[in-house]
């Protein structure tokens, strides 16, 4: 329906009559002489009004129309893609709990229901509107007439199309003069096709390779591959003006990021320095041999953290490959020739035995067995599977074992030796000490003479479980 | 012609039986096109120009501190531990209620036929959308990182995360956008018939390229106008509880915290009524002196100005009503803790604040009783001006009062704005000034179209 005006045929060299226009300077006349248009049986005219005018829907014979059904139908439409999307992106795709309440309840739906379907059905109204009076339509002919300028300010018209079936130049033009209007003129199309302003296809065409160019840049970049590390357009906390290890800067003397420690502190985790046999099962050894006690005073005191650090190290070193047996043995030299301990570095008492043998239990038996004969459990099944990769650990009631300084014992608990990993990180110190005090035990318990044993102490270990 | 009648007459006083015409003076439907069109077609007057260059001066000072903001931090404004939403959100607020008379004139007004609302709707709209957008301003920035302003809407990000739609911050989200969008497309759809008409008039070249562009080749056709005026109504009918729900969700935000003073039921109408109240004070803020400037004051005429000081009882009444309701509700509910809120609120340290906010919302209203000041434009005006200055204290009261005294008293504090605080505040009526100075000159500041058509039909034909 919309505006029964048609588009100009552009190719035609003649200009062709397109209708005729009524000027009324009255609505009242308007509504009068468009009852009469409707009953004389034109079916494609018009009439055009400054504001809405009432009654001119009966007079015209307007039907009413369809827009409320598109405004329901984008409305419903809204509603139903707000609630499959909350439900989606918050109960199925990405669930996560907040507060204890359920990923997904209508109560909580109800205001973004709401909002989306106001918003769609106001899309509905408004474009539907717009949509089915086929507007914007820039382009007009009746545009050209200057007394139609009043159309939107205080003139009423009535507009007869010459396409309609009844139409015919003399007799429409008669028709029309007889209900009495103003005036009375005709439009026509152009001879030429309207021509675009000088530029505005180039100015348009630079403006949509602007406007497309962002999305293909971001398009282009999601979709490939980089082994660079991405943009950071905004840099947020990626990366900080904080000094780093091994770096430059002009900030100190020395140039260095690394600033050494300040007089007197202790870093965290070396505080152990101070008691090599405690935490190394090494012994102090006197200064000229550049192992010196932690207690020497000031600018030695760098010196004897070296030092310290070194010997802790040496011990530490790992083990080589059972494969490269030379380099086993030249580890074991090493070993061997470090300075071990042979005393406890705590006082020993009946508490520590029995914290060693509940440690040893728990840490040590798995493989090397309750009596350290290295028949733990894991062993004997590692033995049973037969893969080869197992190096069954050594009994504790051999010759070479029995030797072992107990700094040595301890420093393989430690830092674990062969295939046996290292138990340092768990296992303090203290406990460690433990074990070995146990483990010293259980070596002396092979050796010793039953007679030597009074009855009552044979009673309580036979008590004993 | 279509003259109304030839002698002033006076809309102010009731005669029974006979409808109060809305339009006063000698008009008829091509004078009132020149009323209305006059102004953006003459040239602009200087007093407009000083306006403008003001204004523009203060958004200009708005959007550097909005840069300032962004290079520095959310640092520079006063928000700190425990009041992080201070001032920021407190002018959001205010805005954003400030933007609920303009759909409400236009919406549930027409609803209602209320044919006077057609001298003031189109001006009314217009404030309704410039408040908005000084709305949206203040939350984007709140956020800190405003580049990662689109994580508040449900777009694939490359951590595969959605919003939580549980959340009344999101709904807000939601509510005030679809607000503005509604807003625009009535406002717009409003101005088309009268953007033909001033493209029917204009003269220059540009003019006719851009009223032409934004009428839409809209040529008055009552086929057309059947189907605008079905798509007004239904907007209007859209819009009606849109309306409504914006300042209701906007009050979620702090009623289903759970802070006393901010977690009470009563939140949600007594938002809605104090929008109302604020928004309608605004608009005759701006009417009263833009009806004298623009020589418009015969479409809107004191009869206007007068219903509209009318709503500003109601409401300003409805507000005084939850205020001392709230106070009710947290003695009758027994919960100390609410009751230490809210005796904080009226006799703490921002007493000073609650009494202005009573003064300005509840009394100065009510002198609207009075005829002589609801039909005196210039007191009509001072009043409303009291009306805004309490109604950005009344968000201020709720926001930081309750903040500033949370549940750890080791953390309470004094909430105090700093420079730029201030400054955005200012900047923001620069932004709305200049918006709606723009407005006033180039587009139709009366919807002449819906004026002509409430006006008596020459030959006595009907009322409208």
């Amino acid at each position: 329906m919309a505006t029964t005006i048609e588009q100009p045929v552009k190719t035609k060299a003649e200009p062709e009559l397109l209708g005729l226009l009524a000027e009324f300077d009255d609505p009242n006349a308007l509504i009068e002489a468009s009852k009469k248009v409707r009953d004389a049986g034109y079916r494609n005219w018009d009439t055009h009004t400054p504001f809405p005018l009432h009654g001119i829907d009966e007079a015209m014979g307007i039907k009413w129309t369809i827009l409320p059904w598109i405004v329901a139908c984008c409305g419903l439409m809204g509603g139903t893609v707000a609630i499959s999307m909350q439900w989606y992106m918050n109960a199925y795709d990405y669930p996560f709990l907040i507060s204890g309440k359920p990923a997904f309840s209508i109560p909580a739906c109800i205001p973004i229901v709401f909002e989306l379907s106001v918003l769609l059905a106001a899309f509905g109204a408004f474009f539907g509107m717009l949509g089915l009076n086929q507007l914007p339509k820039l382009y007009n002919p009746i545009f050209k007439s200057d007394a139609f300028r009043r159309a939107t300010n205080d003139r009423f018209f009535i507009s007869m199309v010459a396409k309609d079936a009844k139409f015919s130049e003399i007799d429409t033009g008669e028709f029309l003069k007889s209900l009495n209007p103003t005036n009375v003129e005709e439009f026509w199309s152009d001879v030429e096709s309207p021509k675009l302003p000088r530029n505005l296809k180039l100015g348009l065409s630079i403006v949509g390779v602007l406007m497309i160019m962002g999305p293909a840049l971001i398009a282009y970049v999601r979709s490939t591959k980089s082994n660079k590390p991405r943009i950071h357009i905004i840099q947020d906390m990626d990366f900080q003006p904080s000094l780093k290890a091994q770096n430059t800067t002009s900030v100190f003397s020395d140039g260095r990021e690394i600033r050494p420690n300040i007089k007197g502190t202790i870093a965290r985790g070396q505080f152990k320095d101070d008691n090599i046999p405690l935490y190394y099962g090494l012994k102090y050894l006197p200064e000229d041999q550049n192992v010196v006690p932690i207690a020497v005073q000031d600018e030695k005191k760098k010196d004897a953290k070296q030092a310290v650090e070194k010997q802790a190290d040496a011990a530490k070193t790992p083990v080589a490959k059972p494969a490269a047996t030379d380099a086993a043995a030249a580890e074991a030299k090493r070993l061997d020739s470090l300075p071990w301990i042979t005393e406890f570095p705590m006082p020993v008492t009946e508490k520590m035995m029995a914290r060693g043998k509940e440690r040893y239990r728990i840490y040590c038996s798995a493989c090397h067995g309750l009596g350290g004969d290295g028949d733990g459990l894991v062993t004997l099944r590692a033995m049973e599977l037969q893969q080869g990769t197992w190096v069954k650990p050594a009994s504790y009631h051999t010759e070479n074992v029995r030797k072992l300084p107990i700094g040595r014992l301890y420093n393989t608990i430690t830092n674990g030796v062969r295939k046996m990993p290292a138990y340092g990180s768990q296992i303090p110190p203290e406990d460690r000490w433990t074990i070995v005090l146990y483990l010293k035990a259980l070596q002396k318990s092979r050796l010793i003479d039953a007679k030597t044993i009074s009855e009552e102490e044979k009673r309580k270990l036979r008590d004993t479980k | 012609m279509a003259s109304v009648t030839s002698e002033p007459i006076d809309t102010i006083t009731e005669v029974p039986g006979k409808r109060t015409p809305l339009v006063t003076g000698a008009h008829d439907y091509g004078t009132i096109t020149d009323a209305v069109c006059r102004l953006a077609e003459s040239k602009a007057s200087k007093t407009w120009y000083l306006a403008l260059g003001f204004s523009a001066c203060l958004m200009g000072m708005l959007f550097g501190l909005i840069g300032y903001l962004i290079i520095t931090g959310v640092g520079v404004w006063g928000n700190r531990s425990p009041v992080f939403w201070g001032w920021p959100i407190v002018n959001f607020v205010f805005w954003v209620g400030i933007g609920h008379a303009g759909t409400l004139i236009s919406a549930i007004l027409f609803l209602f036929r209320q044919d006077w609302r057609t001298g003031i709707n189109r001006a009314a709209e217009a404030m309704t959308i410039f408040a908005v957008v000084c709305a949206g301003v203040f939350p984007g920035i709140h956020i800190g990182r405003v580049w990662l302003a689109y994580w508040l809407f449900p777009i694939p990000n490359q951590m595969s995360m959605w919003p939580n739609f549980r959340s009344p911050l999101l709904w807000d989200v939601f509510a005030v956008s679809t607000y503005a969008t509604v807003s625009l497309l009535f406002w717009y759809m409003g101005m088309i018939p009268d953007l033909a008409t001033l493209r029917d008039r204009a003269t220059g070249k540009i003019q006719q390229f851009a009223y032409g562009l934004f009428s839409l080749g809209w040529n008055g056709s009552s086929r057309h106008w059947h189907r605008y005026e079905r798509a007004y109504l239904l907007l209007a009918a859209l819009a009606a509880p849109l309306v409504l729900s914006v300042h209701t969700i906007v009050s979620f935000d702090f009623a289903v915290s759970q802070l006393p003073g901010w977690h009470t039921t009563i939140f949600p109408p007594y938002f809605v009524a104090g929008a109302v109240f604020s928004g309608f004070a605004m608009v005759l803020t701006l009417m009263i002196p833009a009806r004298k400037i623009c020589g418009i004051e015969d479409l809107l005429t004191k009869r206007h100005l007068e219903n509209m000081t009318k709503v500003i009882i109601a409401t300003g009444t409805m507000v005084g009503y939850a205020y001392a309701m709230e106070f009710f509700i947290a003695w009758y509910g027994g919960n100390r803790y609410e009751t230490f809120a809210f005796i904080n609120r009226a006799f703490g340290p921002y007493a000073w604040a609650y009494w202005i906010m009573v003064s300005c919302n509840v009394i100065s209203p009510q002198l609207f009783w009075i005829k002589k000041i609801r039909t005196t434009p210039w007191m009509i005006f001072i009043v409303c001006i009291f009306v805004n200055i309490g109604m950005w204290f009344e968000r201020f009261v709720i926001t930081v009062t309750s903040l500033s005294r949370d549940f750890l008293p080791s953390s309470w504090g004094y909430f105090k704005p700093t420079i730029v605080d201030v400054l955005m505040l200012i900047g923001s009526f620069g932004l709305f000034m200049t918006l709606f100075l723009l407005f006033c000159k180039f587009l139709p500041m009366v919807a002449m179209a819906e004026v002509k058509s409430v006006m008596p039909r020459p030959g006595g034909h009907g009322d409208h």
